[in-house]
């Protein structure tokens, strides 16, 4: 007897029930669990989205300071035009008395 | 890329079923064990490039899953070689008692010279693949092969003398 035949003879594959194949079709139908893309899961979602706003605050941080300043700044030139435009009026008008008292003197 | 599942169930079912049912000796738990390879195939079948691909994946899966699965049922210590009936069965190639006997003496093997020699005589692998398949050393699954093929050489022979 030739040992290694016997155990070929003894192993050969067995059809699988005729109904398996079913089963495991169904068994991705019920569980449709093909793993996502990475970047379609909610953890990388999440992740993503933590670092755009992470890298937005300080940008938004960083323009709000700017105009601001820009506000600041075109407040303080309106305030100096007005000041300046009072001086003038100031000096006109200082002038004029100054011209009318003369005059009625 | 990617392969076609249905057909790839189609294709593999027999081996991936017959490697778990010799091996464990238990049909539904084979039938489970095998449709949760698949399962698990399915959900990695972006990985799997080629056909040929996808039948290694399958057997490597198998194994390894049928290997732990004896070691949480402690199918090895429930049945030893010795602890094995001895059928009456007359020894004639091609008798059906004679190959339920074998198989009955395959199953009381060491789970993994159990899977070495299921995987040399039901797939027809040589001991390479099986080393690479089961990440062996090639001298540990010639080792298993060796002793196995001894000790249900041995089982058959003492069989014949008490006859």
């Amino acid at each position: 007897m030739n040992l290694e035949n016997e155990l070929r003879d003894a192993l050969r594959r067995e059809p699988a029930p005729v109904d398996f194949t079913a089963k495991v079709l169904a068994g991705t139908v019920v569980s449709p669990i093909r793993v996502l893309p990475w970047w379609r899961r909610p953890a990388a979602l999440a992740l993503a989205a933590g670092l755009i706003l992470g890298a937005m605050i300080p940008t938004a941080i960083f323009e709000y300071h700017q105009r601001e300043e820009r506000r600041a700044l075109a407040a303080r030139n309106q305030l100096m035009a007005a000041l300046a435009i009072t001086r003038t009026r100031l000096q006109q008008a200082k002038a004029r008395i100054h011209r009318q008292t003369r005059h009625t003197l | 890329m990617g392969i076609d599942f249905t057909r790839t169930v189609l294709e593999n079912q027999s081996l991936v079923f017959s490697l778990a049912l010799r091996f464990l000796r238990d049909r539904a738990g084979a039938e489970e064990l095998a449709q949760d390879v698949f399962l698990q195939l399915y959900r990695k079948l972006d990985e799997i490039e080629t056909p040929v691909h996808a039948t290694w994946w399958l057997r490597r899966a198998i194994s390894h899953r049928c290997i732990d699965e004896a070691r949480k049922r402690k199918l090895r210590p429930r049945i030893g070689l010795d602890a094995v009936p001895e059928p009456a069965v007359e020894n004639r190639s091609g008798d059906p008692l004679l190959n339920e006997r074998l198989r009955v003496l395959v199953e009381g093997l060491p789970a993994n010279a159990r899977m070495v020699v299921l995987l040399r005589y039901q797939e027809d692998l040589d001991p390479t693949e099986i080393a690479e398949l089961l990440d062996m050393p090639i001298s540990t699954v010639k080792s298993h092969l060796h002793r196995s093929l001894t000790a249900l050489r041995e089982k058959l022979e003492k069989k014949e003398v008490c006859r």
